[in-house]
């Protein structure tokens, strides 16, 4: 055994031993991969984990570093990135990927890419 | 500022271009003469061209400490960097049909699933599937 290997399996020991808490944020994690298109909120996903929500908001903090809305808007924004890398328009990436209003996604868009929906997509497809 | 290209110390290119697209299934992006032992090589994932390229750099022939680094994180067995797979599992017997071998074989890590592959470079490379 290297020394990686022995190392990650004693910090696998130390930090994830607690299985059924570990299966819960997974749970939910894939819950949104597959539903992020729809209204998401921490009461519907307490209740798909069968846990509180302020429960389910630590634990899913502990183990991905994210809240489970920060988790939804950074999994809604990379469909946004598909959606107009693909041509669409940027009325339709907003809703197809879960956002509720074009104004909202786009400033959210910019301050977390830099630039426009559209500007992302000029870019984007200029660089093809 | 934007990230374009990590770089990954590599023993021989034509070699590591080898693994890295035949093996890997990476794809060859750029590669650029640079005097009579050294090119400007690069690949890029065949699911995001556009993406990332890996530099194909060939620093531990040319710089000792390089090559020194290199070897140590080698026998540590701490891969270089880390590659992320739809499915660990499925690329460990896909590769394994392949002859590449694993230091690590497929474990859970908590939220995630890796493995750690040998890649006849001089590196270990870690496979992450967010689980």
């Amino acid at each position: 055994m290297t020394y990686y290997h022995h190392e990650i399996t004693r910090i696998r020991h130390a930090c994830y031993a607690n299985q059924e808490q570990l299966n819960t944020v997974i749970r939910i994690r894939r819950y949104m991969d597959h539903h992020f298109e729809r209204e998401l909120n921490l009461d519907l996903l307490s209740r798909v984990a069968f846990t509180s929500k302020f429960h389910l908001l630590r634990l899913f903090k502990k183990y991905y570093g994210l809240t489970p809305l920060q988790y939804l808007t950074e999994k809604r924004l990379e469909k946004s990135r598909d959606c107009l890398k693909a041509g669409m328009l940027v009325s339709d990436a907003c809703f197809s990927a879960g956002f509720t209003s074009p104004s909202s996604f786009s400033t959210l868009f910019k301050q977390k890419m830099g630039l426009s929906p559209a500007a992302f997509q000029k870019r984007a497809i200029s660089a093809k | 500022m934007r990230v374009k290209i990590i770089s990954l110390p590599v023993l021989d290119q034509d070699h590591a271009l080898a693994f890295y697209t035949e093996k890997l299934g990476f794809v060859k992006k750029t590669d650029i003469p640079l005097g009579e032992h050294s090119r400007w090589l690069t690949v890029v994932s065949r699911e995001e061209p556009d993406g990332p390229e890996v530099l194909l750099e060939p620093a531990p022939r040319h710089f000792a400490p390089a090559k020194t680094y290199q070897q140590a994180l080698f026998d540590a067995g701490i891969p270089y960097t880390q590659f992320y797979v739809d499915n660990v599992d499925q690329e460990f017997e896909r590769l394994g049909r392949l002859g590449v071998e694993f230091s690590v074989k497929p474990m859970d890590m908590g939220t995630v699933k890796l493995a750690v592959l040998n890649d006849t470079c001089g590196n270990h490379i870690q496979l992450v599937e967010m689980r």
